[in-house]
């Protein structure tokens, strides 16, 4: 496809050229299914939202509704596309109502560069810098909150958006400190044998670091060559790195305006944040972006951390050449892979479903004081840990002394990680509770009423 | 001196720049807002996130209970109670009469006296549930209130076998209650309290050791005990700040002068205590439960009184610990068959007056999580 035509007398003809184009039309079949598939993944996971939280709450989540309430969702948005377009007279109208469209645009951009097997995915999966476009895109869509908030002229929604401008713009760096470790592990890994790439040269391409997670050799063996072609669960970087998917995904939790850190849109003390003012189709968008993202960064974790679309067989009938096998290679990619996103969404609702929700400047200093401080000292400590076992000389052995001394460290820091959060919030309750022990010390005043005579009871 | 040197010498010292200007917000929560409990309406001064001033504004369900009572004939007033306090309207039915009984001269029959205890207890573990759960609710966690209101039905649905009704229930009388238990009922009354002893359990579990939680609680909301006895303060609210005061022991009434009761107090004075206080007392409610239900003696639930209840002239003043606090009703009674003067001291009102001085300095989202840990009740407030 060659975008770069020169438009001359006959434009008309040059431009049905490319729109009439094969390329053109791939495009836009593609683009649409995956439209699709952002605004399917949205429609279920509200459904299973809802069931999954019914059942862990003790009732039944939505039943009347086709059966066992698997057509609320469609009931709802067919409610929420009828609705009234409710605009407060006061409001700033340009930011009010692009800011749906803000908010959602760069979330189902971000897909771009997720491929979903071997075959499907947009034409943006083979750019070099996957990891970058993702972390840029994810940046952009507090835009749309800001305005949300700005141009409501409500005092929650303001307070809403700004919340979340603070808090967005926070955990986005220990995110990328997060990712970056990973990124590292690629480049320490690039070149050695079993691995793609040049020495020294890691890669931020999605589809490349994926690649990075399947130290397969056929052997020879059907039955094992079909499993674990592509398939090594045990070279994935979650095994090497878990506090950073930990942290990864805590991350994803605020970035994604999840509880335990949604507070922008607390709903028990700021009604619902930027969201107060909307209704119908405009609210609905926000609410799409919201379950956009939660699968984006599901997807994104899945590929850096948990292998991506790699499954048994899958490696296997795509090497066998036949398009057909190649098919169902593709089809078994896709499942596997949609499979580890929904795990992944299944999370989100899991801890939403458990946890309170955090203060505003706790939210801060869980960011700045305990994410980017551990982030930066795991980068530290990967690249010394490289650094002195490259200089030791163990010859073939490097890498996977590297990898498994870099596990078995990330897994003690992950542990210790639990335990220090648990012993700073006892320590700072205990720091905020100071007033209270003073009191503790004091003896326990007595009633003010004497006891009346006989009566039982009391300590 | 510049200007930009001049903020900067400010800013060397210590002091706020002049080059910004912040401007104090005034943010109107409530009467219509999901975590005021009812149509209570707060005046926030907020400087930022922070609270400067607060001035809680109420009526917005005043019904004119009081005076209702005055215009019913006494007997009929103990429907209107119910709508009181409307968590724990059993404890209100238990006010009045006792008010009456007290008036009157009489004293219900030792069944009927157990009858009382045991309904008000449970009606006590369904407020408390109520309260821990919303509160739960206030502080972002979704799963608990339901888990609470899952644990409060088992009580609603024993109240609709006992009474005829789940909420509202019109059980008790002058000199005694309307019915005696229908078959099985006491055992099935067990059941459910083994029950709730197991899931209060689970609910503890999910709930009181997590961290954020306690973040979110522990010192936020501090009240002095002093501070509490000053403002008169009742119920958990004054217990969670280390005052041991209890009406059902320190002034017995009914069955609790034979059924002791132990009194929950907790040192630390903030949300976490509140907190903490009521999960105790549910625990405490359950052990007299099952006291009331061994202890259940025979014999009639009501004195006969005559239907047309003409109380001799006189005033009197009957308070009970209602799950919120001292609940009090007061009388003046000109002999007729009507109150000349009926006013009640709702425990939530009394405790809400505090709320302005708890909130000074603490931020936006403590604002809801200390409202919370009043547990107050609109319908009492306002009345």
């Amino acid at each position: 496809m060659h975008f770069s035509v020169v438009l001359g007398d006959d434009i008309w003809s040059q431009l049905g050229g490319i729109i009439f184009s094969w390329g053109f039309l791939q495009f836009i079949v593609a683009f649409l299914s995956f439209f699709g598939f952002v605004l399917t993944m949205a429609v279920i996971l509200v459904l299973a939202e809802r069931k999954i939280m019914g059942w862990m709450q003790d009732r039944l989540g939505p039943i009347h509704t086709g059966p066992w309430g698997l057509l609320q969702t469609v009931a709802d948005v067919g409610k929420l596309l009828l609705k009234e377009d409710i605009h407060a007279s006061q409001t700033d109208k340009a930011l009010f109502i692009f800011a749906p469209s803000v908010f959602l645009a760069p979330i189902i951009a971000a897909f771009a560069v997720i491929p979903f097997s071997p075959y499907v995915g947009l034409p943006g999966v083979v750019i070099a810098t996957g990891i970058v476009y993702y972390v840029a895109m994810s940046s952009i869509d507090v835009i749309g909150v800001i305005m949300a908030g700005w141009g409501s002229n409500n005092k929650y929604a303001l307070m809403g958006g700004l919340r979340s401008a603070a808090q967005m713009i926070s955990y986005e760096l220990p995110l990328v400190l997060a990712l970056v470790s990973v990124v590292m592990l690629t480049s320490v890994l690039a070149g050695s044998p079993g691995y793609p790439g040049m020495a020294g040269i890691g890669t931020i391409a999605i589809k490349e670091i994926q690649d990075f997670q399947n130290v397969w050799h056929p052997t020879g063996i059907g039955i094992l060559d079909f499993l674990f072609q592509g398939f090594t669960p045990w070279a994935w970087f979650i095994l090497i790195q878990p506090l950073m998917l930990v942290i990864y995904y805590v991350c994803g939790l605020a970035e994604t305006n999840r509880a335990p850190f949604d507070l922008p849109e607390a709903e028990s003390e700021l009604v619902a944040g930027y969201l107060t003012e909307y209704s119908g189709m405009r609210w609905a968008l926000f609410f799409l972006g919201e379950y956009g993202n939660m699968t984006i960064v599901s997807a994104i974790a899945t590929y850096l951390f948990l292998g991506g679309w790699s499954g048994p067989g899958v490696g296997y009938l795509l090497g066998l050449g036949n398009p057909w096998w190649g098919l169902v290679g593709n089809l078994l990619a896709v499942a596997y892979f949609v499979t580890k996103v929904f795990l992944l969404c299944f999370v989100f609702i899991w801890v939403r479903s458990t946890l309170p929700r955090l203060r505003a400047d706790q939210l801060m200093q869980y960011a700045w004081l305990i994410l980017i401080p551990t982030t930066l000292f795991n980068i530290l400590l990967t690249g010394l840990l490289f650094l002195v076992i490259n200089s030791l000389g163990l010859g073939q052995f490097t890498n996977i002394v590297f990898l498994v001394v870099t596990a078995v460290i990330n897994w003690a820091m992950l542990f210790a990680f639990i335990w220090i959060i648990r012993r700073a919030t006892t320590a700072t309750t205990r720091r905020a509770q100071a007033p209270a022990i003073r009191a503790q010390r004091r003896e326990p005043t007595a009633g003010e009423l004497p006891e009346r005579a006989g009566a039982a009871g009391g300590q | 001196m510049t200007i930009n040197q001049d903020a900067n010498a400010n800013l060397m010292q210590g002091e706020a720049s002049e080059g910004i200007k912040s401007q104090e917000m005034l943010l109107n929560m409530g009467p219509q807002h999901p975590s005021t409990h009812g149509v209570l309406r707060l005046v926030l001064k907020l400087e930022g996130e922070t609270v400067v001033d607060c001035t809680p504004v109420i009526g917005y369900l005043h019904r004119g209970i009081e005076k209702i009572l005055e215009n019913r004939p006494i007997m009929g007033g103990i429907r209107y109670m119910d709508n009181a306090d409307y968590l724990s309207p059993l404890l209100n039915e238990i006010a009045y009469a006792g008010a009456v009984e007290q008036l009157m001269g009489i004293e219900a029959p030792r069944r009927a006296q157990y009858i009382r205890l045991l309904t008000g207890e449970m009606q006590r573990i369904a407020s408390h549930l109520v309260a821990v759960g919303t509160y739960l609710v206030d502080l972002g966690a979704f799963t608990p209130i339901l888990w609470a209101f899952r644990d409060r039905e088992g009580i609603m649905s024993l109240f609709e076998a006992l009474c005829g009704s789940r909420f509202n229930v019109n059980y008790l009388r002058v000199g005694g209650v309307l019915h005696d238990f229908p078959s099985g009922w006491l055992k099935e009354c067990e059941a459910f309290l083994d029950q709730l002893d197991k899931n209060m359990v689970e609910f503890e579990e999910l709930v009181t050791g997590n961290e954020i939680f306690e973040a979110r609680t522990r010192g936020v909301g501090y009240v002095d005990p002093q501070q509490a006895i000053a403002y008169g303060l009742t119920g958990p609210m004054l217990r969670a700040s280390g005052v041991n005061f209890d009406l059902r022991v320190n002034r017995p009434y009914m069955a609790y002068r034979e059924v002791p009761v132990k009194v929950q107090v907790r040192q630390e004075g903030d949300c976490y205590a509140r907190y903490k206080v009521r999960i105790q007392e549910i625990y405490e409610s359950i052990r007299l439960c099952r006291v009331a239900i061994d202890k259940m003696p025979g014999g009639p639930i009501g004195t006969r009184t005559p239907i047309a209840l003409r109380p001799p002239r006189g005033e009197t003043y009957f308070a009970i610990e209602s799950s919120k606090g001292e609940l009090g009703v007061y009388f003046i009674s000109d002999g007729s068959e009507y109150p000349w003067r009926a006013k009640l001291r709702g425990p939530s009102f009394v405790n809400l007056e505090i709320l302005p001085e708890m909130l000074r300095g603490h931020k936006m989202s403590d604002v809801v999580a200390i409202i919370g840990s009043l547990d107050i009740v609109l319908g009492e407030v306002d009345r």
